[in-house]
């Protein structure tokens, strides 16, 4: 089952619709670690020689909600700022992705060149946030798989700098490729907090099978 | 004689009036796209490196970046857009100020 026709009608409710974005600002330094319910574990990290671009590194483990194969995919990529809208107080951006890199899997016979491209689009204010994320992957004669996340966030109370800023968040996720069946719905609370030196953001919650979702990042 | 003397002493008040003046000891820059703590982050890193910076405040309620000028120096308002737009952030406007950032925070934080 695909989010694409549900993601499509949101992207028109919204006037755009993200997520930990992958370039943070100029001269920044993002690692971020993602745990998915048990489906998928991911880690990144990034330097952003321009608030444009970024490059970095990143591992994926995939792991088949019924067990019968698992993945791991090293990649290289590039992140790229295709479009930004600064409004009175709001942002909207558009990202786009690519990368190339080296997978196994106990599905298919030994390492094979991976090739990833994906995509981000969001809209936040001081009290709503919303994303939208695709990112696909595929290696020749292996596998081809896609995981789209959308997230809308609520905050209870508009944040400055100086203060922790708390956000309840709404997730839905599906994966094809034989990786879930389904969407897999989950609920969030993050936490963001700037400190000297740097920014740290965590969030934790449950999908409805009750699995742990969660996810940081530190920006330095 | 006496009209010399009072054109003068004329001259030197208003020359006295204008040491008086205060010079600007903050920059405040009204900007669009600041919603985020990240954005925060990166503008405050960056505005924080050009030599006339004394301090950075950025307030996201506000949509606001001011800067504390270190004694005696300034900064152009070309190079601060730059540096904002460099930044990703759009400048909507720039405006020097006698008041100190303190001064500033305490503004906004007294506001409604």
């Amino acid at each position: 089952m695909s989010l694409f026709p549900y993601l499509g009608a949101l992207a028109c409710l919204l006037p755009a619709v993200v997520f930990a974005k992958p370039i943070a600002y100029q001269g920044g330094t993002a690692i971020m670690g993602e745990y998915g319910a048990g489906t998928m574990q991911e880690v990144q990290a990034f330097y952003a020689p321009s608030y444009r671009w970024s490059a970095g590194i990143g591992l994926l483990h995939l792991e088949a909600d019924d067990h019968r194969f698992s993945r791991d995919i090293a990649y290289l990529r590039g992140n790229l700022l295709l479009r930004r809208w600064n409004l009175p107080r709001a942002q909207a951006n558009v990202f786009a992705w690519g990368g190339i890199g080296t997978a196994s899997g106990s599905d298919f016979e030994g390492p094979k060149t991976g090739w990833n491209a994906g995509g981000q689009a969001d809209y936040e204010t001081l009290r709503f946030y919303s994303s939208l994320r695709t990112d696909w992957q595929y290696a020749q004669n292996a596998y081809s798989h896609r995981i789209d996340t959308v997230q809308l966030g609520w905050a209870p109370y508009a944040h400055d700098w100086d203060r922790l800023a708390t956000w309840f968040v709404l997730q839905g996720r599906t994966y094809t490729g034989g990786i879930y069946e389904g969407v897999e719905p989950a609920a969030l609370i993050r936490l963001f907090k700037n400190g000297r030196r740097g920014a740290v953001w965590v969030e934790a919650g449950v999908t409805r099978e009750g699995r742990l979702q969660s996810m940081f990042m530190f920006n330095f | 004689m006496i009209h010399r003397l009072i054109a003068a002493l004329f001259a030197a008040l208003m020359s006295l009036s204008a040491l008086a003046q205060d010079p600007p000891r903050t920059i405040e820059m009204r900007v669009d796209g600041l919603v985020c703590a990240f954005c925060a982050q990166g503008i405050s890193k960056k505005l924080g490196k050009l030599e006339a910076t004394e301090e950075v405040l950025v307030s996201l309620e506000n949509g606001l970046v001011a800067i504390a000028l270190k004694a005696g120096q300034d900064l152009s308002d070309e190079s601060l857009s730059r540096s904002l737009t460099d930044a990703g952030y759009t400048v909507k406007a720039i405006e020097r100020k006698a008041e100190s950032l303190d001064a500033v925070r305490a503004r906004l934080k007294a506001k409604p």
